[in-house]
């Protein structure tokens, strides 16, 4: 079966499902576009909760947003577009 | 007489208890949480799992700009107060510490502290006066004379709406390297709190009382500094899945199990209400106060408890009579004019010693949101004639 390619989009996993929101509420009111998916396995540190997914190209700036707001990344990785 | 068999009262009298009736926004909030939020908050990302970690979230950050908390993580949801005051002073306390107390407390605070001192702990009771005010200097002597670990005050009576001098109390625990500890069942909604000004190192209310939200959930703020030990473990959906301990991360180091949803969004939308209207509800509350102990003293045979009229307190207004006993008067209340009292000893029996009721009980009216001069009115006139009769 033949489709479209498989997009990568950066994931970051945060400890609990507060932090997470307010990552999300965070980067959303300033400009970056993140999508909560499940918490893939593949990230690691035992998230079975909610996820951010965003472009790649955004993370530098999501980081940077996120420490400057003492907003914990507890784990990081890739995945492919579901 | 009660227009029919509806078990709603005439009058409601009965807010330091519960609240009753809810604003309407929180009506409608636990209505959507019921119908809408019906997900597992913090344990799945599909859509309707997602609104109600979503709506949880924006409850407790209402709840912490209602209540000056700078960080909304340090605000934990509790099922009660009463849970909140258990993981305050367990989680804190150990055997070997050293704890002074008021004399006003309720069983709250009173009973998680009669069973830590059967483990090693040593509490030391201040006695409060005949108004339920516990005297900062009193406290501070008795915690100058041993290393203490905590210094243990609730806000205000549930019995004489006495308020205590919190601040003042913070500061001196804090200059002696002891924690101030906080039970605010009856403070938050009725006063305003702000953590920040108040200095505590934790703090438990009710979310039910004057926080206008349902029965079922409470709060407790801890500060970011505080070391508190679990005394609950189980699944909290976020990180750290696979380890055998609670995460370190606040809220859920302190809420295991699934969150109560319908509750705090209640809670939030309670909490939402008081920013708008607070400051005209507790001027309304004070005004039903003031007419209340007035009329009550003004009734033969009555004296009410706590503070002088005219001085602060929370809207609640206790009372004996020298004749009729406090049960046989809050029965007739009911039975013969539908009004809402609360008798006995209020789960306050610390409370009743310290100001002499303890052998007689009394009567408590609480005032609350939803009051009106009408209600005081029909109760100062039911009090009347329960007394004449």
């Amino acid at each position: 079966m033949s489709g479209r390619p498989l997009r990568t989009f950066a994931v970051l996993g945060f400890a609990t499902t507060h932090t997470a929101l307010a990552a999300e509420q965070l980067l959303r009111d300033l400009g970056v576009p993140v999508t909560p998916i499940p918490a893939p396995a593949s990230i690691g540190n035992g998230l079975c909760g909610i996820a951010l997914r965003l472009e790649p190209g955004d993370v530098e700036r999501a980081d940077t947003l996120l420490e400057r707001a003492e907003l914990r990344v507890a784990a990081r990785g890739d995945i492919e577009d579901v | 007489m009660p227009a029919s068999s509806s078990p709603r009262p005439v009058a409601y009298l009965d807010h330091g208890a519960t609240s009753w009736p809810k604003p309407e926004q929180v009506v409608h909030a636990v209505t959507r949480a019921l119908t809408d939020l019906g997900g597992n908050p913090g344990r799945g990302a599909y859509a309707m799992a997602l609104a109600a970690s979503r709506a949880i979230f924006e409850s407790r950050r209402t709840c912490a700009e209602l209540l000056g908390v700078p960080d909304s993580s340090d605000l934990i949801f509790q099922p009660s107060c009463t849970a909140g005051c258990n993981l305050m002073l367990k989680g804190t306390l150990k055997p070997g510490d050293r704890v002074v107390v008021g004399s006003m407390e309720h069983n709250a605070v009173a009973r998680p502290l009669e069973h830590l001192a059967r483990t090693g702990i040593e509490v030391v009771v201040v006695q409060g006066d005949r108004t339920g005010l516990v005297d900062p200097d009193d406290v501070e002597r008795e915690v100058r004379a041993a290393p203490t670990r905590a210094v243990v005050c609730q806000h205000a009576s549930n019995l004489t709406g006495t308020i205590q001098l919190i601040g003042d109390l913070a500061d001196i625990a804090h200059e002696h390297g002891a924690l101030m500890l906080v039970d605010g069942a009856q403070g938050a909604g009725h006063v305003d709190v702000d953590i920040g000004v108040l200095g505590v190192d934790a703090y438990a209310t009710s979310g039910h009382k004057g926080m206008l939200g349902p029965q079922g959930v409470g709060l407790l703020y801890l500060s970011p500094d505080l070391d508190v030990r679990t005394q609950v473990e189980g699944g909290t959906g976020g990180g750290g899945s696979e380890s055998p301990d609670m995460p370190i991360e606040r809220p859920d180091r302190y809420e295991a199990g699934t969150a109560n949803t319908p509750g705090i969004v209640g809670l939030g939308a309670g909490a939402a209400f008081l920013i708008a209207e607070g400051a005209r509800q507790h001027r309304r509350e004070t005004e039903l106060v003031y007419q209340l102990i007035e009329g009550i003293s003004q009734i033969e045979g009555f004296r009410v408890l706590g503070p002088p009229a005219g001085a602060p307190r929370v809207p609640i207004v206790s009372a004996v009579h020298e004749r009729l006993e406090a049960d046989r008067i809050a029965f007739a209340l009911d039975r013969t004019y539908g009004i809402a009292a609360r008798a006995g000893l209020h789960c306050a029996p610390w409370a009743h010693r310290t100001i002499g009721t303890v052998d007689c009980g009394a009567v408590r009216l609480g005032v609350g949101w939803g009051n009106t001069s009408e209600h005081i009115g029909l109760a100062l006139r039911a009090l009347r004639e329960i007394v004449t009769s």
